[in-house]
């Protein structure tokens, strides 16, 4: 995000506030990833607007968003259409939460868009990827937040956007 | 007979999670739109108690259908909900008319506590 948060502190919101509302309301509790989702994934994703020009986006093992979808609308029994409305609906309380944090850190008010679904990974053209946050559940499902700004025709900060939460803290 | 709440919100979980967060409440959803167009369209009919109002839908956001909905039925008593918690938002929701703000994720308490005082205002 163009926000006059250091990415630093950036990551640390996206981070902290990830964990706080996947733990508060769907009651999975993330911890650090070190892997990459496998071949069945999708991705639910973000534009900012307004003061943030930014993507987000979250790709995830389709398990571990059937997991998610379980949790949330507490039934056993989901269909690929739950997966896709949960997931969105998700990702807005997220990134609702995140625009809030970035608020009373900066005081720039920012909007976004309507979450959008797909299977497979996404990348928005003229993007490119800033840093990647990376995340498992209890049951090994993998997952990673995408943070995603214009292309300027400057390099990214880091050259390895495959780092773990743990080591950008460092 | 419970009090009718009118939900609008353009996601269907949405409206999944208050029938099973509103069970053996006092509450009960009677209707339920999924933009801000159709939700005008069916106040009448709905004849709801309370209204909760999502911000951001595709087309009108909640914030505008809130303030054309209380334009036509100023009796209406209108709880915003939505991840958006900023102060600017709590307070241009307040100035339109709205009656309270539920931050998502919902909790069943603060939902309750939130329609109750919606209903104990003056409209």
């Amino acid at each position: 995000m163009n926000t006059a948060l250091p990415k630093d502190q950036l990551q640390e919101v996206l981070d902290r506030i990830t964990r706080e509302v996947t733990r508060e309301s769907v009651g999975i509790q993330l911890a650090q990833g070190e892997s990459s989702p496998g071949e069945d994934l999708c991705t639910v994703h973000i534009g900012f607007s307004q003061g943030f020009h930014s993507t987000l986006s979250l790709r995830a093992d389709t398990a571990m968003l059937t997991r998610l979808t379980q949790s949330f609308i507490q039934e056993e029994n989901v269909i690929p259409q739950d997966v896709e409305d949960v997931a969105k609906e998700y990702f807005n309380v997220l990134c609702g939460q995140i625009s809030s944090a970035l608020f009373q850190a900066t005081k720039i008010a920012s909007r976004f868009t309507v979450p959008a679904f797909q299977q497979g990974s996404f990348s928005p053209e003229d993007y490119q990827e800033q840093f990647v946050l990376s995340y498992a559940d209890e049951n090994n499902g993998s997952a990673q937040l995408v943070h995603f700004v214009p292309v300027t025709g400057e390099q990214p900060e880091t050259g390895d956007t495959t780092q773990t939460n743990e080591e950008k803290r460092r | 007979m419970g009090k009718r709440v009118m939900v609008v919100d353009d996601s269907r979980i949405q409206e999944i999670q208050m029938r099973k967060l509103l069970e053996d409440s006092d509450y009960e959803v009677v209707a339920y739109f999924r933009s801000g167009e159709d939700a005008i369209a069916g106040y009448g009919q709905a004849d709801p108690d309370v209204v909760t109002m999502d911000i951001i839908m595709p087309g009108m956001d909640g914030l505008e259908t809130a303030r054309a909905l209380l334009e036509e039925h100023p009796e209406a008593r209108i709880v915003m909900v939505s991840s958006l918690a900023y102060e600017d938002t709590y307070e241009e929701a307040k100035t339109l008319g709205a009656k309270g703000f539920v931050d998502k994720p919902f909790e069943r308490e603060r939902l309750l506590h939130a329609l109750d005082e919606a209903l104990a205002s003056e409209a």
